[in-house]
């Protein structure tokens, strides 16, 4: 009775394979069902990068554009979440940096990411996305908070990702990305710590 | 207070990632009796209810906006592939008809004693029934349309 369903398990094709083959092979059908699952978490994920609404749509067409350009680089292996957020991330490194070294005359450090570590100017979209008196609270919080933390706290408890999978992402050690989540955990508390020891 | 500092990084581990049962069951029966402790628990719980209270919509025609796009992208791309395999056959077809009409010109001329031709007979002939021929037949690929080519 056992032997069927495990045959079964053993050819039938796995979920990332069936990304993989769907993206060499530029199937419509498969491509349709990935921007309806994947779209709005990819805006969401770049608006928590960026800071800005407007960049974050235009980054998430461009993340798709590169995707099926790439498509055969995806090797079904892995999770396909953290390789579609992989290509978002290096777009929009290389957006703000284009932007930024545009409106700055002082020159940023050669790292990566160092252009993550600069809180947005802009104003927030954190406060419009508020669903409760908690959510605005932290929202204020997460407009100063460098994109490399906001980033950090999106992919672990919003998207649910494991330290593994949000290294896999960022392109970081697991145990930089540890401390990226303590290190915003902090901040966002301490939005909670004062306004209660102010009596809020 | 050191004591404090350590558990509540283990809080925060708890939070971030997995621990072990004894590691968890150590923080329960610390935040039993350290206030300060169990309010870090409490904090950070709500923190990350706050954090998951934050919904964001994308525009309503972002989805169909993005299927069209990739839609797009891959008509075009299978275009050009089109168009280059369509190329890639001409400049076979070109070289394979010049190289073609070199032997054949070869043989020819081996024959040209045993069966009393002029060279230049020999020329026009290779030129008229072998070179234009084959030369015609390598640009019609490019002329035919898309779907004639048998190619896509």
């Amino acid at each position: 009775m056992l032997a069927l369903p495990m045959t079964l398990n053993t050819t039938a094709e796995t979920e990332t394979a069936k990304i993989a083959r769907g993206l060499r092979e530029r199937d419509m059908e498969l491509l349709a069902d990935l921007v309806q699952c994947c779209q709005q978490r990819l805006v969401r994920y770049l608006l928590y990068l960026t800071g800005r609404r407007e960049y974050a749509e235009d980054l998430a067409q461009e993340t798709w554009i590169r995707m099926l350009q790439r498509g055969s680089q995806y090797n079904g292996r892995q999770p396909f979440d953290p390789w579609l957020f992989a290509i978002a991330r290096n777009l929009a490194i290389d957006y703000l940096r284009k932007k930024r070294k545009a409106v700055q005359t002082g020159s940023l450090p050669d790292d990566h990411d160092a252009v993550l570590l600069l809180p947005s100017p802009d104003p927030s979209p954190f406060e419009a996305a508020a669903r409760s008196q908690d959510a605005m609270r932290l929202a204020g919080r997460l407009q100063i908070l460098a994109p490399l933390y906001r980033e950090a706290l999106l992919l672990r408890f919003q998207e649910d990702m494991s330290l593994r999978e949000i290294a896999q992402v960022v392109g970081a050690p697991v145990t930089t990305v540890s401390s990226r989540i303590y290190r915003g955990l902090a901040t966002l508390r301490s939005a909670f710590e004062e306004g209660d020891s102010h009596g809020g | 207070m050191e004591d404090d500092k350590r558990f509540r990084e283990l809080i925060d581990r708890s939070f971030a990632e997995e621990i072990s049962e004894g590691e968890g069951q150590l923080i329960r029966d610390h935040i039993r009796d350290c206030d300060g402790c169990r309010r870090h628990v409490e904090l950070t719980a709500r923190t990350i209810r706050g954090l998951r209270e934050f919904t964001f919509t994308s525009e309503p025609d972002s989805n169909a906006q993005v299927r069209e796009i990739l839609a797009h992208h891959t008509q075009t791309r299978l275009q050009h592939n089109v168009q280059f395999k369509v190329w890639a056959a001409f400049a076979v077809a070109l070289s394979m008809s010049f190289v073609g009409s070199a032997l054949v010109y070869q043989v020819a001329r081996l024959l040209t004693v045993p069966m009393h031709f002029d060279t230049a007979q020999v020329q026009a002939s290779v030129l008229i029934f072998w070179l234009l021929p084959s030369f015609c037949a390598a640009l019609r690929l490019l002329a035919a349309p898309g779907g004639n080519r048998g190619i896509a």
